[in-house]
């Protein structure tokens, strides 16, 4: 009987946030779709406005459909999105699927690594501030944090830069300009492309193309994991079951790992997904700084373009990404902990 | 147990991965035989010709398609490259005949003709798409093919610009059986008859074009391969070229960045003609002034205060030209219509003399316009001493307004900004392209500057093929120009690159047509 009660619970649980989500994109896909009309200017004032007269731009906007109703774009962007047909950007013509193809996976290779430094340096460096609180790895451990966190991304990557430049390492884009032209883009995920390609020589080019970026984004974010993974050690090392342990005779180095520290990691979970979900976007400075061909640079440039379906469609992704990576921590967190469906 | 041992093979194989990666050469230089690579922050919208009217696209056009006509090196004027000869058949100058070279033939095998010009000027019109430079070919009412090799444009109007337009990269020619009639090729597939043809575009990261040895024409490659590979920031530019990952970073580094290049260890900055300009917008009807000839003499004396050398030396490093006349040197019939008129060096107490004779209070409030994100990162210090001339004089009283380029594109040129910073990159190096866009009534400035004289004057020299004639109302035109200023130049852009050592022929296609031609390019092997 209990068991019937807690798969009902997390059913209607789920039930539930699927039902959030689907109000949740449309509010985003809204917000985006009025911003864009409400900023100034449109593509091709941007782009031809100190050449063409006036009369000829207006002409040319409305070859374009840039003076149809409004709600008559609103329903044609819906209808779009439904029909996953996000169109062809008008500045540059290129098909919304394939910017998001090719610097999308860009932006997640760049992530994926980024996130592995940020989980190798956090991870061990709370653990050590958690378990010797007060001592010189807590001390260095949060300061550290602090400080990497105050760092403004760009910054700390013009520095690594300067310092890369000058053994000779790549300081910008995703590979050498003949490794990536000669690399067949099969995943658009270099580092995988050039294994299947079976190129080590291309292998070692775009890994050291990648670390530089990597490095920067996940030692930002890491600031932040190492603070959340001290604290949360701290408050399970107060509690009963530690202390149990403790007097049965376990190592205090057991009792750190085995018992402490994967009751701390419940709420790390959570907010590491939201942080990785923030990545996605977030990666913009990094891209920009490291010459990056991400989406978030893409966004930028689309941006300031004024390029209205090249936005619309990366944002309207961006949207649904992070809606799914949220609606995800949700379930893991309902599965992991009953409380949470229950509540 | 188990998970431990599987985490150390893992770690192993990928230790050993990067074992023998790393003790591999460096694949970056292992193909770097003619093979060369420009970086920029310049990106392309389109590889159609019929979707194209940015410098970027041109790029990458004039060196997969043909014209009829282009601009040779450090020339200026038009002369055959698809055709074997054109001239005006007529003495109205509204018949213009080409006919084409033999044996021309696209890089798919197929024969170049004249029905394929007839076909990428008409596919041009029909498509009229919005980033596209259909609009200057307004003034063409018809063209046909006479046979295979022969081609007759029918203009509305005599027009003597039309054999320097022809060499408007928007104008290439297309193959009729490859590229649709009423919408554009996508940008990854390009077919044309040019010395490259395209290997792989990826946007925003780069384009790779390889020499096409099916190409006839004159002058062909240097180079086995060209690679164009995109910046987001000139400062990542700067490390790429220094890095040695470019060989040459060409648009857009700045002045700061060019001259800490400059005599850095293996590589060299050159420069060049350029032709590209600013200038100074002033609209009639919202500048100060209580009446014309207030507003007249308070252009004029703006235009006498202004210090262009001190811009050119203390803001741009001396990678510009201070610009007297609104036609550029370097571009025929070029003139220095307001160094005649009010001499080089700024002279303050004759501005003194202007606005007194016209009853100006002085100083005179001026709010003055620039954008930060469209002209360069330097437009922000351009302004600043512009504003400290003007100021410092007693005469002016500046106040600064700037915004972003989205909102001052419209704005500008909508009755907004009483004065305002604007630049202009030559659609064709013809003297007519630097006075008719600014200077007639319909101008797209639409500053309510009108003059009869001036606009008889354009259309003089617009129908007109005789040189001299041309001369003259150019020469006479400058005179107006400064005479009235409705707009004061300031700068011409000198073409600039930080071009790694072993690196040749850059020098040679710097010139006013502002064609970036790869194919001169060689390096040392």
């Amino acid at each position: 009987m209990k068991e019937s009660s807690g798969s009902s619970g997390l059913r209607t649980y789920v039930l539930t946030r699927l039902g959030l989500a689907l109000p949740t994109v449309l509010i985003l896909l809204t917000v985006v779709f009025l911003l864009m009309r409400v900023a100034p200017g449109d593509p091709i004032t941007a782009a031809l406005g100190a050449r063409l007269p006036a009369k000829e731009l207006e002409k040319r906007k409305k070859e374009a459909g840039y003076d149809k109703p409004i709600l008559q774009q609103y329903g044609e962007y819906l209808g779009q999105v439904v029909t996953l047909d996000l169109g062809e950007s008008v500045t540059d013509n290129r098909s919304v699927t394939s910017i998001l193809a090719e610097n999308g996976t860009a932006t997640l290779e760049l992530t994926l690594a980024a996130f592995t430094v940020t989980l190798l340096v956090g991870i061990p460096l709370g653990l050590l501030a958690g378990r010797y609180r007060d001592g010189p790895w807590d001390v260095g451990g949060r300061l550290y944090g602090i400080v990497i966190y105050a760092f403004p991304v760009f910054f700390l990557g013009f520095l690594f830069q300067l310092l890369a430049s000058e053994v000779g390492w790549p300081t910008s884009g995703r590979a050498s300009p003949i490794v990536e032209f000669d690399l067949n883009k099969v995943t658009h995920f270099y580092l995988i492309d050039t294994l299947i390609q079976g190129d080590f020589n291309a292998f070692w080019d775009v890994l050291q193309h990648l670390f530089l970026p990597a490095l920067v984004l996940g030692l930002t974010i890491s600031g932040v994991l190492i603070r959340l993974i001290r604290v949360n050690l701290l408050q399970t090392m107060r509690g009963d079951y530690v202390e149990a342990a403790r007097a049965r005779g376990v190592s205090e180095r057991r009792v750190v790992v085995n018992h402490a520290f994967r009751n701390a990691m419940v709420p790390v979970v959570t907010v590491a997904g939201l942080q990785f979900a923030i990545l996605l976007g977030g990666a913009v400075l990094t891209e920009e700084t490291f010459n990056w061909p991400g989406i978030g640079s893409e966004l930028v440039r689309y941006l300031n373009q004024r390029d209205y379906v090249a936005v619309q469609g990366i944002v309207t992704v961006f949207a649904i990404a992070v809606v799914a990576v949220s609606l995800l921590i949700d379930l893991i967190n309902a599965f992991i902990d009953p409380r949470v469906r229950y509540r | 147990m188990t998970k431990v041992r599987s985490l150390l093979v893992l770690g192993a194989m990928l230790a050993a991965a990067l074992l023998v990666a790393a003790c591999g050469s460096d694949s970056s230089s292992s193909d770097s035989g003619g093979t060369i690579i420009r970086g920029t922050t310049d990106q392309p919208i389109s590889y159609d010709p019929a979707g194209a009217y940015d410098l970027p696209s041109y790029d990458g056009i004039y060196s997969m398609y043909q014209n009829l006509l282009t601009v040779e090196p450090g020339g200026n004027k038009a002369v055959p490259e698809a055709a074997d000869s054109c001239d005006f058949t007529d003495k109205d100058n509204k018949v213009f005949e080409c006919t084409l070279k033999s044996g021309l033939k696209f890089s798919d095998g197929s024969d170049l003709t004249a029905e394929d010009v007839v076909f990428s000027f008409e596919r041009n019109v029909e498509i009229a798409d919005p980033n596209g430079a259909s609009s200057l070919l307004a003034n063409m009412k018809s063209i046909e093919a006479k046979g295979d090799d022969t081609v007759v444009f029918n203009l509305k109007e005599p027009d003597a610009t039309w054999p320097l337009l022809l060499t408007t990269a928007s104008f290439a020619i297309v193959p009729s059986d490859v590229y649709p009639a009423n919408k554009l090729q996508p940008s990854d597939q390009v077919v044309g008859s040019g010395r490259y043809t395209l290997a792989d575009y990826q946007p925003g990261q780069q384009t790779v074009m390889e020499k096409n040895d099916s190409y006839q024409g004159a002058d062909p490659a240097k180079n086995d391969r060209v690679i164009i590979q995109y910046f987001d920031k000139a400062s990542a530019l700067k490390l790429a070229v220094q890095n040695g990952d470019v060989d040459i970073a060409y648009r857009s580094l700045s002045p700061t960045d060019i001259d800490s290049l400059d005599g850095a260890d293996g590589l060299s900055v050159i420069s060049g003609n350029g032709t590209e300009i600013r200038y100074l917008v002033f609209n009639t009807k919202l500048q100060p002034g209580d009446n014309d000839a207030q507003k007249l003499a308070i252009r004029q004396a703006v235009a006498q205060t202004i210090d262009r050398q001190s811009i050119a030396d203390n803001v741009y490093n001396g990678t510009v030209q201070p610009l007297y006349s609104m036609i550029p040197q370097g571009v025929e019939f070029a003139n220095q219509g307001f160094s005649d008129k009010y001499g080089e060096a700024p002279d303050v107490n004759a501005a003194k003399q202007t606005l007194a004779d016209a009853g100006v209070d002085t100083p005179v409030p001026l709010e003055v316009w620039w954008t930060p994100s469209h002209y360069g990162a330097a437009s922000g210090d351009e302004y600043a001493e512009i504003k400290r001339q003007l100021d410092e004089s007693g005469l002016f009283d500046v106040t600064l307004k700037s915004t972003e380029w989205n909102q001052y594109s419209t704005a500008a040129f909508t009755d907004k900004y009483p004065t305002y910073q604007l630049g202009w990159f030559p659609d064709y190096p013809d003297a007519d392209d630097y006075t008719s866009p600014f200077y007639l009534p319909d101008s797209f400035l639409n500053i309510h500057y009108d003059n009869a004289e001036m606009n008889k004057l354009i259309g003089q020299e617009k129908s007109s093929d005789d040189p001299q004639v041309r001369q003259q109302a150019f020469d006479r035109i400058g005179e107006i120009g400064a005479e009235d200023a409705p707009t004061i130049p300031i700068w011409q852009a000198d073409q600039v690159a930080a071009v790694r050592d072993g690196v040749h022929g850059v020098e040679e296609t710097f010139d006013p047509s502002f064609i970036f031609r790869f194919w001169l390019i060689s390096k040392d092997q």
